[in-house]
């Protein structure tokens, strides 16, 4: 089973809305539904890894480090993140990290 | 490996779960067409997000849209690149898509391209308050005839607030396409509103009459804007503004007397009835009105129970002391303070040094305590005597005299409990801080290859990653960073 982890993303989080939706006017189930996201899941960890390419580096001031369940958890603040050329600066950033060694979920 | 941006990427991803789940649904017995609805409220919903743009630049990896041409168009157009200029509150920025090519033949069946109101959505990107598209255009027909035409193609996309104004600019630079020659350079004034809302656009291009006449291909865009399409787009962005609209947190504040009250309150159910009736005959007998008080009876009782001899009731650290002088000083005319404050000798701290069994060691905290505690119960009297308006005039005496009385001890009373903060209260760590901390807008989903630590430096080796930066989303393969703890 993929990671479930890129559910709380704009994509993730639009899939089960749309879902939602559709479960309140009982137009699939729930057990589809979760299907779907399952599906959801598989694509995403495949496209990440298979159709995405560039690099990012950033550089801050770390907040909070926590490790639980093989998942880092990180909240940094005044964070620079350079991609070529561009700069970005954000006062705050929170990082979710699952094991990229292992492949099961979390 | 291939190289998409997010909006590509999205993309891609949506078709994939869309196509790995029809058999699924096809299985469960769910109509072909719910299928569609939820692609299209996915899709929908990606949009409304605006999460889609890049801010970082990604020239080598270009969105692409395909073209439909009208109907019984046989020529091949191929576009040059298009140049997007999109006008942000800090100035415009401008990126350019890839080519944009466009074969009758890919499209099966149909002679046209169309550029589907999410695509369109998705890759003409709104950022600002107003975007203008300019969209050079090459056009070649493949039957032989060899004419080009250029025409770059300007047209404005107002917010949604300017809808009907979208149209007759639109309608108007229709018109202006219409004679070739003067199709290029038109450009409109932009307008700025205050408006952010995507605008979906659905180009479309009549080609069949002019093609005929002058062998030439006229690109004509003219823009299906019908008004559903506007209002559903209305409804939807303004949905969206409610929904992307960050709330704020309202949490319940609850001071420490707050809690301690409702605490104690709670702890009134076992309290001692008998010293209750006692207390309320002697209100009876002094002060009938103050027994009307609900608040001002359950502040007495509170203290009674307190300290109604049942020191096991008793509940630690609740008050800081318990005030005495002032009612001292009304002692003359309010016998029942006093009886209180008598009791009051009681509440204490009960823990540390203030031990409940021994008195001894109550006296020399007293004064201070007593201060406080009078303090407590007189600005509670305040606030339930000053809603009373039937007090006779004794009853307002001895309420001002309260108030006098404790008013010039109120703010040294109030400074002392501000004081005295619980020991080692610097040290708690309370969930909602631990809540706000992680409480965030940037979010980076993703996975390590490795963390490094050395003393208080750190070092992070993440993969395939997802970022949503300041509303906007951004992924990546690989990511490096440094920080220092």
């Amino acid at each position: 089973m993929a990671y479930q982890l890129y559910r709380n993303t704009t994509l993730g989080n639009s899939l089960q809305e749309s879902l939602d939706e559709l479960i309140q006017s009982q137009q699939i189930t729930p057990q589809l539904a979760l299907q779907v996201l399952l599906q959801f899941d598989k694509a995403i960890n495949a496209a990440l890894a298979q159709r995405v390419r560039n690099r990012v580096n950033f550089r801050g001031s770390l907040n909070t480090y926590r490790f639980c369940d093989n998942v880092w958890t990180f909240v940094l603040n005044d964070v620079e993140f350079r991609e070529v050329t561009e700069l970005v600066k954000v006062d705050k950033v929170k990082i979710v990290a699952c094991d990229g060694k292992s492949k099961y979920e979390i | 490996r291939s190289c998409l941006s997010p909006p590509e990427l999205y993309k891609s991803i949506i078709e994939d779960v869309i196509e790995g789940v029809r058999e699924l649904f096809a299985e469960e017995g769910v109509e072909e067409q719910v299928l569609k609805d939820l692609k299209q409220l996915w899709e929908t919903k990606v949009t409304q997000s605006k999460a889609t743009e890049g801010f970082f630049k990604h020239s080598h990896c270009s969105p692409r849209f395909s073209l439909q041409l009208p109907h019984r168009s046989r020529s091949i157009l191929q576009t040059s690149a298009a140049s997007f200029v999109i006008q942000t509150g800090r100035g415009f920025q401008q990126f350019t898509a890839a080519k944009l090519v466009c074969s009758c033949s890919d499209v099966s069946g149909l002679d046209e391209a169309v550029v589907s109101p999410a695509e369109a959505v998705l890759t003409l990107l709104s950022v600002g308050q107003l975007y203008k598209v300019n969209m050079p255009v090459v056009v070649t027909q493949a039957s032989g005839d060899g004419n080009i035409l250029h025409y770059p193609v300007q047209q404005m996309f107002h917010p949604l607030g300017q809808a009907s104004v979208l149209q007759t600019s639109l309608a108007s630079a229709a018109q202006v396409n219409a004679s070739a020659a003067h199709a290029a350079g038109e450009t409109l004034q932009p307008q700025e509103t205050a408006v952010q809302q995507a605008v979906l656009f659905k180009p479309s291009y009549v080609e069949k009459q002019h093609l005929e006449s002058s062998a030439t291909l006229v690109q004509q865009p003219t823009v299906n804007l019908q008004e559903f399409e506007i209002n559903a787009e209305l409804n939807q962005c303004s949905e969206s503004t409610e929904k992307f609209q960050h709330d704020n947190l309202h949490t319940a504040v609850f001071t420490p007397e707050c809690s301690e009250g409702l605490f104690v309150d709670e702890s009134l159910a076992s309290s001692s009835s008998s010293v209750l009736l006692d207390v309320e005959g002697q209100l009876d007998v002094e002060h009938p009105e103050l027994l009307q008080q609900q608040d001002l009876k359950l502040h007495i009782t509170f203290v009674l129970n307190f300290h109604c001899g049942d020191d096991s009731q008793a509940v630690p650290g609740l008050f800081h002391s318990c005030p005495m002088e002032p009612m001292e000083q009304t002692e003359s005319d309010l016998p029942l303070e006093k009886d209180l404050c008598s009791d009051i000798e009681g509440i204490s701290q009960l823990d540390g040094t203030g031990d409940v069994s021994s008195n001894e060691q109550i006296p020399h905290t007293k004064d201070k305590e007593e201060n406080e505690l009078v303090g407590f119960i007189d600005s509670e009297d305040l606030r339930v005597l000053d809603d009373e308006e039937d007090y006779d005039e004794d009853c307002d005496s001895s309420s001002n005299i309260e108030s006098s009385c404790s008013d010039g001890d109120n703010e040294d009373l109030q400074i002392d409990i501000v004081e005295e903060d619980p020991l080692n209260s610097g040290d708690d760590v309370s969930e909602q801080d631990i809540a706000d901390l992680f409480d965030t807008d940037n979010v980076i989903v993703c996975q390590y290859e490795k963390i490094h630590r050395t003393k208080n430096k750190w070092k992070f080796y993440l993969k395939d990653g997802v970022m949503s930066i300041e509303g906007k989303d951004h992924v990546f393969a690989k990511a490096t960073g440094d920080a220092e703890w």
